[in-house]
C-alpha cells in the first residue's frame, strides 16, 4: 500500500504537497455531489467532459513522456466503439454482452495497436514518420466506415450504417444493473479517476521513467540495455487502450457512433488538448481536456462554424507563446516561486 | 481483345496514377528535404491554390496563366508562414507539425466561412481522344508531362543554379554553409516558399478534375504523406520520383482489379512495409547505392 502511495505522490506528474491533495480531494467531493445539484442532462454532459480523459492520457503517455506524437489516437475510440456495438448489438438479449462487448473492443484496440506499431517502431523510423502514418491510418479507416451503407455491410444482424453510423448501440449494464443517466456519470466517473490514478503510477514506476530517457535520449537509453522498440510499442498499445477506453465510454454514453468519429478535425482534438494542456504531464492534460470539450460544448451552443478556427488560433498561440502548455508552465512557475523562497541558511548547512 | 488499347491503358493508369502522387506531394517533400518538416497545411495550401485558380479563372484569366498565378500568391503566402511561424520550430519537428496543423485547421475553417461551402467548378481543359475501346483524357497526359517539367526544373534549379548549390549546401550542412556565407535563413524562406508554391501549383492543376471545396485538401493528404513516407528525405527528387513510381506501380493493379479505396489501402500497407524495410525511405537506400558506386 506504502509503495502504492510512493507510486501515485512521484514526481513525474504535477502536485505532490499536502495543499494540492486537499484541492483535488474538494475537486473530486464537488464532482462526486454534482448530481444532488446538477439535471440528469447536465450530469451527461459533464460525463461527456470527463470520457475522453483517457484517449488524452494516453497521448500524454505517448508523446509527452515517450516522444512519440500519434495523430491516430480517434482510430482506436472509433474502432472499439464499433466492435462495441458490434459485439453487444449481437448479444442483445443476453446481461453480460455489454461487458464482452468491452473487453472486446479493448482487446481489438490492444491487438491493431500492436500489429502497427510493430511496423513502426521496429523499423526504426525517424520521429516524423509516426504521426503522418497514424494519421494515414485514421484518414482510410473513416473511409472505409463511410462506405458501409447499406444492407450487405453487417456483422451478425448489427448494420455498419455508413455515414449515418451505428445507432441503437445498447448501454453498458453489469447483470441486471443498467448504467444510463446518474449511474453512467458515477461509472465515467469512476473509470475516468482510474485510468488517471493507474497512469500517474506507471509513469512514477520503473517503467515511466525508462520512457522518459527515451524521449530524452534513444541512443543513449539504448546503449544502457534497454529494449527501446519494445518499450516503445508497449506504450503505443497502452495508448490504443485508453483511447479504446474513451470509444467505450462514449458509445455507452451516446448509444451511437459515425465515422466522423475518425475524421480529420476529431483525430486533432486529443492533439490539441494535449498540447494546450502540457504534455508532459498528466494532470495538466486531464485539465486541458476536460476545460476544452467544455469550451467546445459552449461554442457549439452558439453556433460552432468558428470553433475549428478557435481551436486552431488557440493551438497556434499555445505552440507559439507557451510551448510547454499552459497548465504546465504554470505549474512550473509556481515551483520556482516556492523554491526561491527557501532560506539561505539551508544552504549553509550542508557546506 | 484490344491488346494494344488495353496495353496503351494500364500505361496511361499507371502514368496517370504515379503523375497524381507526384505533383499531390512534390511541395512537401521540397520542405522536408531541407528542413525535416512536414507541414501539415499542405492540403490547404492545395486547396488555396485551387480557390486561386478558380477565381482567377473566372474573371476571365487563361486557365494556365492562372495556375502561374496561384503558384506566386501561395509562394508568397508560403514566405509569410515561414518567417512568422515555422522559423521558430526549427529543430523541433513535432512541434512544426502541430503548429502546421493548428494553421491547417485555421485556414481550412476559415476558407469555409469567407467563401462558404461551395465554388463554381472549372471543367477540364481540352477534350479526349479514343484508342480502340479506351478513351483518354488529353488532360491527364498534359499533367503527367507537366510533372516530368517539373522535376527536370527542379532538377536544373538544385543542380545548376547558385541558389541551388546554397540549398543542398544548406541541407548537407547548415553550420558550415553559414561559416561560408550562405544566408541560410533566406534559403529556408525561399525553399519554404517554393514548396508551398508547388502545393498552390498543384492544387490548381488539379482543380478542373474535382469538386472546389474548402476541405478539399483532405483527399490529397493521405496520398501526399504516403508518397513523402516513402520516399524520404535523403534526396528530393530521386525519393519523389522513385516513390512516386513504387506506389503507383502498387496503386494501378490493385485499383483495377480491387477498385480505388482498396488501391490507397494498398499504399498504406506498402508504406508500413517500406518503412520495416527501409526506414528513412527509397531516396535513402538509392543514396546507399549512389555512393556505394562512387566509392569503387
Amino acid at each position: 500500500m506504502r509503495t502504492l502511495i510512493g507510486l501515485i505522490n512521484g514526481p513525474e506528474d504535477i502536485g505532490r504537497s499536502q495543499w494540492f491533495w486537499l484541492l483535488a480531494s474538494a475537486v473530486l467531493l464537488v464532482l462526486f455531489l454534482l448530481p444532488l445539484w446538477a439535471s440528469e442532462f447536465q450530469s451527461s454532459n459533464i460525463a461527456y467532459y470527463l470520457l475522453n480523459i483517457p484517449m488524452a492520457l494516453g497521448l500524454s503517455l505517448l508523446w509527452g513522456y515517450c516522444g512519440v506524437l500519434s495523430f491516430g489516437q480517434v482510430a482506436y475510440f472509433g474502432m472499439a466503439g464499433y466492435a462495441y456495438g458490434v459485439i453487444a448489438g449481437n448479444l442483445a438479449g443476453n446481461t453480460w454482452g455489454p461487458l464482452v462487448g468491452s473487453l472486446g473492443g479493448l482487446a481489438i484496440c490492444a491487438a491493431t495497436g500492436a500489429i502497427f506499431g510493430y511496423f513502426v517502431f521496429y523499423g526504426r523510423v525517424q520521429n516524423w514518420i509516426v504521426p503522418i502514418l497514424t494519421l494515414v491510418f485514421t484518414l482510410l479507416l473513416e473511409t472505409f466506415l463511410g462506405q458501409t451503407a447499406g444492407y450487405q455491410w453487417r456483422i451478425g444482424h448489427v448494420q455498419l450504417g455508413g455515414y449515418n453510423g451505428m445507432t441503437g448501440i445498447p448501454s453498458f449494464q453489469l447483470g441486471s444493473e443498467i448504467f444510463f443517466g446518474y449511474p453512467f456519470y458515477y461509472f465515467t466517473l469512476a473509470i475516468t479517476l482510474a485510468c488517471y490514478l493507474t497512469c500517474r503510477m506507471f509513469v512514477n514506476a520503473r517503467y515511466g521513467k525508462v520512457l522518459l530517457a527515451i524521449r530524452e535520449d534513444v541512443i543513449r537509453t539504448e546503449l544502457l540495455g534497454y529494449d527501446i522498440r519494445a518499450c516503445q510499442l508497449g506504450v503505443f498499445v497502452m495508448a490504443a487502450m485508453l483511447s479504446g477506453m474513451s470509444g467505450l465510454l462514449y458509445v455507452q454514453w451516446g448509444n451511437y457512433i459515425t465515422p466522423s468519429q475518425v475524421g480529420l478535425f476529431q483525430a486533432s482534438l486529443p492533439v490539441i488538448w494535449v498540447a494546450i494542456g502540457g504534455r508532459e504531464k498528466l494532470l495538466a492534460v486531464a485539465i486541458s481536456t476536460f476545460a476544452l470539450n467544455w469550451l467546445n460544448y459552449a461554442l457549439s451552443q452558439a453556433g460552432n462554424e468558428y470553433a475549428p478556427v478557435i481551436m486552431g488560433a488557440l493551438l497556434l498561440a499555445v505552440m507559439l507563446f507557451f510551448p510547454g502548455g499552459i497548465i504546465v508552465t504554470l505549474a512550473a512557475g509556481r515551483r520556482r516561486r516556492e523554491r526561491s523562497r527557501v532560506p539561505i541558511s539551508a544552504n549553509e548547512e550542508s557546506t | 481483345m484490344d491488346v494494344l488499347g488495353l496495353i496503351v491503358s494500364v500505361l496511361y493508369q499507371f502514368a496517370t496514377n504515379a503523375a497524381f502522387l507526384l505533383l499531390a506531394a512534390i511541395g512537401l517533400i521540397v520542405i522536408l528535404g531541407m528542413m525535416n518538416i512536414i507541414n501539415l497545411a499542405h492540403g490547404e495550401l492545395m486547396m488555396m491554390g485551387a480557390y486561386t485558380a478558380t477565381i482567377a479563372f473566372h474573371r476571365g484569366i487563361p486557365f494556365p496563366i492562372a495556375v502561374v498565378l496561384s503558384f506566386i500568391v501561395v509562394a508568397l503566402f508560403g514566405a509569410l508562414l515561414e518567417r512568422l511561424v515555422v522559423r521558430r520550430f526549427y529543430g523541433r519537428e513535432l512541434g512544426a507539425l502541430v503548429v502546421t496543423w493548428g494553421v491547417s485547421l485555421i485556414m481550412g475553417q476559415g476558407t469555409l466561412i469567407l467563401f462558404g461551402p461551395f465554388m463554381p467548378a472549372i471543367s477540364i481543359p481540352a477534350g479526349s481522344f479514343a484508342l480502340g475501346l479506351y478513351s483518354f483524357s488529353v488532360y491527364w497526359i498534359v499533367l503527367i508531362a507537366l510533372a516530368v517539367l517539373i522535376i527536370l526544373a527542379l532538377w536544373w534549379i538544385y543542380q545548376r543554379t547558385p541558389f541551388g548549390l546554397m540549398a543542398r549546401a544548406t541541407m548537407q550542412n547548415p553550420a558550415m554553409a553559414r561559416a561560408l556565407g550562405v544566408n541560410t535563413d533566406r534559403i529556408y524562406m525561399a525553399t519554404f516558399a517554393l514548396g508551398a508554391g508547388l502545393a498552390g501549383a498543384s492544387g490548381a492543376l488539379f482543380a478542373p478534375t474535382t469538386s472546389i471545396a474548402p476541405l478539399m485538401g483532405q483527399q490529397f493528404v493521405a496520398p501526399a504523406f504516403i508518397t513523402v513516407v516513402v520516399g524520404g528525405a535523403a534526396n528530393v527528387l530521386a525519393g519523389a520520383v522513385g516513390s512516386s513510381l513504387l506506389l503507383s506501380a502498387v496503386k494501378t493493379p490493385v485499383g483495377l482489379i480491387l477498385g480505388a479505396f482498396l488501391g490507397t489501402v494498398a499504399l498504406l500497407l506498402t508504406a508500413l512495409i517500406v518503412i520495416r524495410l527501409m526506414p528513412d525511405g527509397i531516396s535513402a537506400r538509392l543514396q546507399a547505392i549512389a555512393e556505394r558506386r562512387v566509392r569503387r
